[in-house]
């Protein structure tokens, strides 16, 4: 991470580190998380261990335009998942077109 | 701290500015409800020609009719400060500068009181109302009422037959992401 002004232009998501919690997006202020996970099953467990389950992220989205750059998000997540980055969030033509999809879907 | 009645306020002030605090620092306002039902006014002054702590005085005024009388003749930098108590927590300040400072002219409320309801957000799906785990069907479920926002068997489903609700029960029921009653 770059030091000073130039590391505070946007926030990114660790998607390894991310546990579907929905503590960032409870805590953002203004409604700009998104999170869509689903449980999984957790496979290759010792053979008669009780069945376990993880959840998944499927989608994290965050809309630029809503997004206040306070940080609360990064301060408030307990598994370090989110983090300030030095990219500019890119321009676009409608509102919508702000919302960024952080998780890359599975090819 | 030292708590001042709301008769003695100003007196106060100018006993403490003749003391030597001459210096305006800052004047705040609290909503204590849940605590008491009051607002409480908090005014600050230093001394820049004597080391000497800042000296703190606070008034409790009534919430439902909370009237101070201005420091502005005393301290003129206070005005800014009397202005945005006024429009965010509706004090009025007892012959003192009544224009807005921040708020638009049309806008009606006292948003830091702490029983203000963010009422566009009652009507709007939250994000954070899911839990982990969840998808994208399952807005129906939602348990979860965010913050600014009651619970609707307090503030919007109420039943109307009931009387209005209680200041303290909104504030109480606004203040944190919390389940909801039903």
């Amino acid at each position: 991470m770059s030091s000073g002004g130039e590391s505070h232009r946007s926030i990114n998501l660790i998607e390894p580190a991310c546990t579907s919690c929905m503590i960032c997006a409870r805590e953002c202020p203004t409604w700009c998380i998104s999170i869509n996970s689903h449980a999984e099953a957790i496979k290759g467990l010792p053979s008669g261990s009780r069945e376990r389950s993880q959840n998944v992220l499927d989608r994290f989205t965050i809309d630029w335009s809503l997004c206040m750059y306070c940080g609360i998000c990064i301060e408030e997540c307990p598994y370090d998942a989110l983090e300030w980055v030095g990219n500019l969030t890119g321009p676009g033509f409608a509102s919508e077109s702000l919302v960024e999809e952080m998780v890359t879907p599975p090819s | 701290m030292t708590e001042v009645a709301p008769e003695g306020w100003l007196d106060a002030v100018e006993a403490l500015q003749a003391e030597g605090f001459d210096y305006f620092d800052w004047l705040g306002c609290v909503d204590e409800i849940g605590r008491r039902d009051c607002l409480r006014v908090v005014l600050v002054v230093r001394s820049l020609s004597r080391q000497a702590e800042p000296r703190t005085l606070s008034c409790s005024l009534p919430r439902d009719d909370p009237r101070i009388d201005t420091v502005q003749g005393v301290f003129a930098g206070a005005a800014w400060h009397e202005r945005e108590a006024a429009e965010l927590f509706g004090v009025e300040f007892v012959g003192g500068e009544r224009r807005r400072l921040l708020l638009n002219p049309e806008f009606e409320g006292t948003p830091l009181r702490k029983d203000e309801v963010l009422a566009a957000r009652t009507g709007m799906n939250w994000p954070g109302g899911k839990e982990p785990g969840e998808g994208d069907a399952a807005p129906d479920r939602r348990r979860l009422v965010p913050p600014g926002v009651p619970d609707p068997a307090v503030w919007g489903d109420r039943d109307a037959s009931q009387p209005a609700p209680d200041p303290a029960e909104v504030a109480d029921s606004a203040i944190r992401p919390r389940r909801r009653r039903t």
